[in-house]
């Protein structure tokens, strides 16, 4: 158990902590500008609760306070619908913030999910509270009741 | 920021490393061949007297396809504990609120490797990779793979490896390299056709269905239906159902399908399906047309299946190898995954090409 037997061990944890690699049904890259971050806030105006992805649908509110209604992808609702948040989860009329990046085709108001929040902060599916996701313990500031 | 967290990683590494070694005597003896037959008499049994493999069974595995270089196969308990403990501060991580006001991310891309493509994916609460390291005969392991006994797939013969060079982008992320969504081949933007079966919704990616069946990021669900003569292997992701025919003959030649053509027998109690009679749509790990795929099912309890698989192809790898991982049962159902339904991502991407063309025009007359 000498010298190298460290290494490895040590390079074991490093590589086994990485975690799942981001592999998904596409390539983000080919789909989305890595030039073109976006920061969207607004009310939720539909969901497309569908496969391969779900896709969000925002009145994102402009600085001139014009509105353009963008689209926002998700990953697939089975995982999310496993877990017991369901279409009431998520209503139209709910403000939210988006950060990612806009599709490549720049006439497209379409951006990646990579943060959806409430304004405060919460992610989406975990900081739900009253808006219909079940009171099971999952969300830490979860109302007790 | 970035090396902040570099550095606390190597930190955890190295004490993670250390408790290890004072607590894992275990830790790098070879393990006991899995069961070949299942045990006791109990077990359910069909009609014709052979096992039941009948359920819904959740394969969602931490533990990896590949072990990282000269590691053993076996993780102490302390060790798997701690790697179980890191991935679960991971997901409340990626869970935790953050700040509300926060800007736009970095123009030029986030740093994301990968799938991510520099722009990240989506939050985690999306995604269901699995808690746990795979256990078998009370052993945690490392690696799914078991023979090489490095835990690695073996080499790429040369033929392989020219092959490869043509159409992958070079890049130092093996998920990306070996992604068919992301070869530079010519025209493989040009229409919907020339992309990867994954993204046209026709089969899920990273070899869920199989075969050889592979854990991936989300729905991990596999149901088994049987029958004296058939067996189905239905997969959640994009519905891929293979069809096992029992005690057959394999189809001609020239008759090819995505996922093979499987077909099934008995070896005692476990089940072995063979496949080959592959298309080159799939190209599992680079694989040719010409991959063998030998998958044993047997089971070891009232809830678990054993899973191994066995493949080959002299045209791609310098020698066969194996891999093994439980698929335990679930209580949970099995959601439908109209994939096409709303396929935006793949009109996305193929306007994203158009984009980039245009692009690349304009660069030319310049």
């Amino acid at each position: 158990m000498g010298t190298k037997r460290v290494v490895a061990v040590a390079g074991l944890s490093v590589v086994l902590m990485a975690g799942p690699r981001l592999m998904a049904h596409h390539a983000f890259g080919g789909e989305f500008d890595p030039n073109k971050p976006v920061l969207l806030k607004g009310k939720v105006t539909k969901v497309e609760w569908v496969n391969p992805h779900a896709w969000i649908h925002l009145a994102h509110v402009k600085p001139d306070g014009t509105t353009e209604e963008w689209m926002v992808e998700g990953g697939t609702p089975n995982t999310l619908f496993r877990r017991g948040f369901t279409k009431d989860s998520l209503k139209p009329g709910m403000e939210i913030v988006v950060d990612g990046y806009q599709a490549r085709d720049h006439t497209l108001l379409r951006a990646n999910g990579r943060n959806v929040t409430f304004p405060d902060g919460r992610k989406l599916f975990l900081g739900s509270s009253g808006t219909g996701a079940p009171l099971d313990g999952a969300d830490p500031i979860e109302k007790k009741k | 920021m970035r090396g902040r967290i570099l550095t606390a990683a190597w930190t955890l590494a190295v004490v993670l490393a250390l408790a290890a070694l004072l607590t894992a005597p275990t830790a790098g003896q070879a393990p006991a061949r899995a069961a070949g037959t299942a045990k006791g008499s109990a077990l359910p049994r069909m009609p014709d007297g052979h096992p039941d493999l009948q359920g819904v069974y959740d394969i969602a595995w931490l533990t990896p396809l590949e072990r990282p270089a000269n590691t053993p196969l076996v993780l102490s308990d302390d060790e798997a504990t701690k790697l179980e403990g890191t991935a679960n501060e991971r997901r409340v991580r990626g869970d935790a609120p953050i700040r509300g006001d926060r800007a736009a991310p970095p123009v030029g891309g986030d740093g994301s490797t990968g799938a991510a493509g520099g722009v990240g994916g989506y939050n985690t609460f999306w995604i269901d990779p699995g808690t746990r390291y795979v256990r078998i005969e009370g052993h945690k392991r490392s690696s799914l793979i078991i023979d090489p006994p490095d835990g690695r797939i073996p080499a790429l013969t040369p033929s392989a490896q020219a092959r490869t060079a043509k159409v992958q982008r070079p890049t130092s992320d093996e998920g990306e390299r070996t992604d068919p969504g992301l070869e530079t081949a010519p025209g493989a933007y040009d229409n919907p056709e020339r992309r990867p079966l994954g993204e046209r919704c026709l089969m899920g990616f990273g070899s869920t269905s199989g075969p050889p069946a592979l854990p991936v990021l989300y729905n991990n669900l596999h149901q088994i239906v049987q029958t004296p003569q058939q067996i189905l292997i239905f997969n959640e992701m994009v519905h891929d159902a293979r069809i096992v025919r029992m005690n057959s003959e394999h189809l001609p030649k020239e008759v090819r399908r995505w996922m093979g053509d499987s077909i099934g027998r008995w070896e005692g109690d476990t089940l072995v399906v063979d496949t080959t009679n592959f298309t080159d749509k799939t190209r599992f790990r680079g694989s040719t047309e010409n991959l063998h795929v030998v998958e044993r099912f047997t089971r070891i309890d009232a809830n678990t299946l054993l899973y191994r698989f066995t493949v080959e192809d002299p045209e791609t790898w310098v020698r066969p190898w194996t891999a093994e991982y439980p698929w335990p049962a679930t209580k949970t159902a099995v959601y439908e995954y109209a994939c096409h339904e709303a396929n935006y991502a793949l009109e996305n991407i193929l306007r994203g090409a158009r984009q980039r063309d245009a692009e690349q025009a304009k660069r030319n007359k310049q």
